[in-house]
């Protein structure tokens, strides 16, 4: 090469095309990590959950997961039932169902929620969110 | 201080012992008094070295019963000596393992004949240097010392094909378990394909071998596209990693003519 | 551009970091007849840090139990995305850094860079080369397979051979009688924070060796002196040299880039190099697997301990080779460091390589 570019300009050239490919490469590597790192599916996503009614007694509340949080179903009346979201929409902590006072509470702030998940006192906005159930046979189906 | 830290590593790295190649079947007492005899009573024992039993540690007792660990008392039918089988036991006795062969066997027309000198299993197989089964063992030689091959030939036939497809999908599953995959679920569906697939052609019926190897076609044919799904995943990831490699390459390169541009300089 | 210069004054004034880029980056000059070996240091931190970065996202997914650690890896490398990619990168990664620790204590050999009071120096490095290869045989454990099992169980039963204490040495190495959970546990801990800790004050303590006593002049070409040595500590200056940064630092940035390909190379075109089947295999207290052989960096300590007829012998033979190596800038003290004015070092060198290869072929086959 008789015309050569002299040094300075080439390397200015050369800094800007490993500009380029560093960035291509940081973005090939970052890639994999934020797949590897992405939250996996929540179980049963979508699903209807089953809970025999046995489990559902009376004045009592039962937990359970649906769409990989907390829920709980209860039977206010003989034959009633109801389902609720159990995470409190003040901050997130899972309510706590008072047998005795017939209401939910919340271990965080005191806030009080009655066995329909209407808003009682406390903190909390909005009531506890309701979930759909249907009896089928011996079968209660949650959402 | 690092002398001794060097020093522990040292000895925490450095002694590795061999291993034993193999467990092979121990020698028994069958086998002390048997291995030193000539003729009928000593040629078994160099017949069995040869067999894929004892390949898989099956020694003498195995079969033959008794009690392999003494003397007096080797051959004693209260210890559960066998010895030799009548020609129309045989089955009964091989079936002891071989199970599901013994079973569909003895439905089919040479179980059925057995009374009346049709082939058993040693007839086919041998008996003391018995080597891993293969389609080899139905040829025209061997069947035509009772019948004619032609149903026979058939039968291979239909096999050969299936046979082939058992092995390459083995073989497949082997170089992906190699790779890190998890699949033991499909080897476990290749093995009962396998076991399947073996069984059925010991009832000698034309039309039945046929039609059960059809189904076992069609299971092998189901893995060996979960096989094709992994390997075009292999080949999606083995262009990706290349386009990397390449960029790498690339990079590398770049760096050393900016290195030269500094060397410019830095003669000037 | 205005926000950024802000920015970088901002900084600079509080910190006073282009004082730092001045002295330590820009200002600090390598001798002009540098070579491309020079790079091995740079390629290692960053092959550490690769490793570093990978047994962080495995340790995400990892779980240290006998029970669990086996269908973990599998998990890892079947079910999570990319698990696969960086259970790769960390078990192969760890045989480049092998190859490069080896090649950069022999290009160190060769050059007698350890002279000239750079003994601190050559001994970090040394530890550095024991501590990673004690990496390499805790982190081989992890997998819980047949091949990590067993390959423990042979290396911690080696030091039964010491006399009086060995069987007890071998239980406490093991934390228990045989290989176990407990076992899985102390090498977890090592593993992924004992060890590292330590290796990361090890690199600082070489790092810093390597500066406070400057770089070394290559032995090459008609320029080369043979350093007098004054009886007082003197930095070796370059005041002729290139700066580091940025002149000398692209080639340390290509080197890495293709150690980083050739990583890579392995992984999507050779991957189960390393990998013999026992890998693959949960681990079986009850069945020892034929074939059993240890990676290929410890080959030469399995067969030197086949080759003599007691184990002892053989662990004093290794001990004192690998003694006489952390020693070797007190015992070799002449000044000279060209390569063709020392014959005799350089048979040796040359000799003690194809021993090494040798016996681990021999050990490989054998």
């Amino acid at each position: 090469m008789t015309t050569q570019v002299p040094p300075p300009q080439r390397r200015k050239f050369l800094f800007t095309m490993i500009g380029g490919l560093g960035a291509l490469l940081a973005a090939a590597s970052a890639w994999p990590v934020f797949r590897f790192l992405s939250p996996v599916a929540a179980r049963g996503g979508g699903e209807q959950v089953a809970i025999p009614r046995s489990e559902v007694v009376s004045g009592k509340a039962h937990f359970f997961e649906y769409r990989g949080k907390p829920a709980v179903a209860l039977q206010p009346d003989p034959g009633k039932f109801i389902a609720l979201s159990a995470v409190c929409t003040h901050l997130g902590c899972v309510v706590a169902w008072k047998e005795q006072a017939g209401e939910f509470q919340c271990p965080c702030h005191g806030g009080r929620f009655s066995a329909e998940g209407q808003v009682l006192g406390g903190p909390p906005p909005k009531p506890l969110e309701p979930l759909a159930v249907v009896l089928d046979g011996d079968q209660l189906k949650i959402g | 201080m690092s002398r001794s830290i060097c020093c522990l590593f040292i000895l925490m790295i450095a002694a590795w012992w061999t291993m034993p190649a193999a467990l092979l079947a121990a020698d028994t007492v069958c086998i002390e008094c048997h291995g030193g005899q000539e003729g009928r009573l000593g040629a078994p024992v160099a017949q069995w070295r040869t067999s894929i039993h004892a390949a898989n540690g099956i020694s003498c007792n195995d079969c033959h019963g008794g009690d392999p660990t003494d003397y007096a008392m080797a051959m004693s039918p209260e210890r559960g000596f066998i010895g030799v089988p009548e020609y129309a036991a045989v089955p009964d006795f091989c079936g002891r393992c071989h199970v599901g062969v013994a079973e569909e066997y003895k439905a089919g027309a040479h179980g059925q004949a057995i009374d009346r000198g049709a082939a058993q299993c040693v007839v086919c197989h041998g008996n003391h240097a018995v080597q891993r089964a293969s389609l080899d063992l139905i040829n025209e030689k061997d069947c035509s010392r009772c019948h004619s091959y032609e149903r026979a030939a058939l039968i291979r036939m239909s096999l050969t094909e299936t046979d082939t497809m058992i092995n390459k999908v083995g073989h497949d599953l082997d170089r992906l378990y190699r790779l890190g995959f998890s699949v033991d679920e499909m080897q476990d569906r290749l093995f009962n394909q396998r076991n399947l697939f073996h069984r059925t052609f010991h009832g000698v019926n034309v039309d039945e071998v046929r039609q059960k190897n059809a189904s076992v076609q069609g299971e092998l044919g189901k893995i060996n596209m979960e096989v094709a799904a992994i390997d075009s995943t292999l080949g999606e990831r083995k262009l990706w990693g290349s386009v990397m490699i390449a960029l790498f390459i690339l990079t590398g390169v770049v760096f050393l003519l900016v290195r030269k541009a500094y060397e410019e300089d830095e003669q000037g | 551009m205005q926000p950024v210069k802000w920015l970088v004054e901002f900084v600079d004034v509080r910190l006073g970091l282009k004082d730092i880029y001045d002295s330590e980056l820009r200002g600090y000059l390598l001798p002009r007849n540098v070579n491309v070996w020079y790079t091995l240091g740079a390629v290692l931190m960053a092959l550490f840090t690769l490793q570093i970065i990978t047994g962080i996202l495995l340790l995400m997914f990892y779980v240290p139990d006998s029970e669990k650690a086996f269908a973990s890896i599998q998990y890892i490398m079947n079910d999570v995305p990319f698990g696969w990619l960086f259970r790769m990168l960390h078990a192969i990664g760890a045989n480049v850094i092998m190859i490069a620790l080896l090649m950069h204590m022999l290009s160190v050999l060769f050059m007698a860079s350890y002279k000239g009071r750079r003994e601190f120096t050559w001994l970090t490095g040394f530890i550095i080369l024991n501590l990673t290869m004690g990496l390499c045989l805790t982190g081989y454990l992890l997998p819980w397979s047949q091949l990590s099992f067993w390959a423990t169980t042979v290396a911690t039963d080696a030091a039964g051979a010491i006399p009086v204490v060995g069987d007890y040495l071998v239980e406490f190495l093991r934390g228990g009688p045989t290989v176990g959970n407990q076992t899985l546990g102390r090498f977890f801990a090592l593993h992924v924070v004992g060890m590292p800790l330590v290796l990361l004050g090890l690199m600082g303590a070489h790092l810093f060796c390597v500066k406070r006593r400057g770089i070394s002049n290559p032995p090459f070409g008609p320029d080369y002196r043979v350093a007098e040595e004054l009886p007082f500590f003197e930095h070796e200056k370059h005041p002729n040299g290139i700066p580091f940064f940025p002149n000398y630092f692209v080639k340390d940035a290509a080197v890495i880039c293709f150690f980083i390909a050739f990583l890579l190379a392995i992984i999507f075109y050779a991957p189960g190099m390393f990998f013999p089947e026992s890998a693959f295999q949960r681990a079986d207290p009850f069945l020892t697997p034929p074939h059993i052989k240890p990676e290929w960096y410890f080959l030469w300590a399995y067969q030197t301990l086949k080759i003599f007829p007691s184990e002892i012998i053989g662990l004093g033979i290794q001990g004192a080779f690998m003694t006489f190596l952390a020693l070797l800038p007190f015992i070799d003290r002449g000044a000279e460091r060209r390569p063709a004015k020392r014959p005799l070092f350089v048979t040796c060198y040359v000799l003690g390589i194809l021993l090494f290869v040798a016996i681990s072929i021999w050990g490989h086959y054998s």
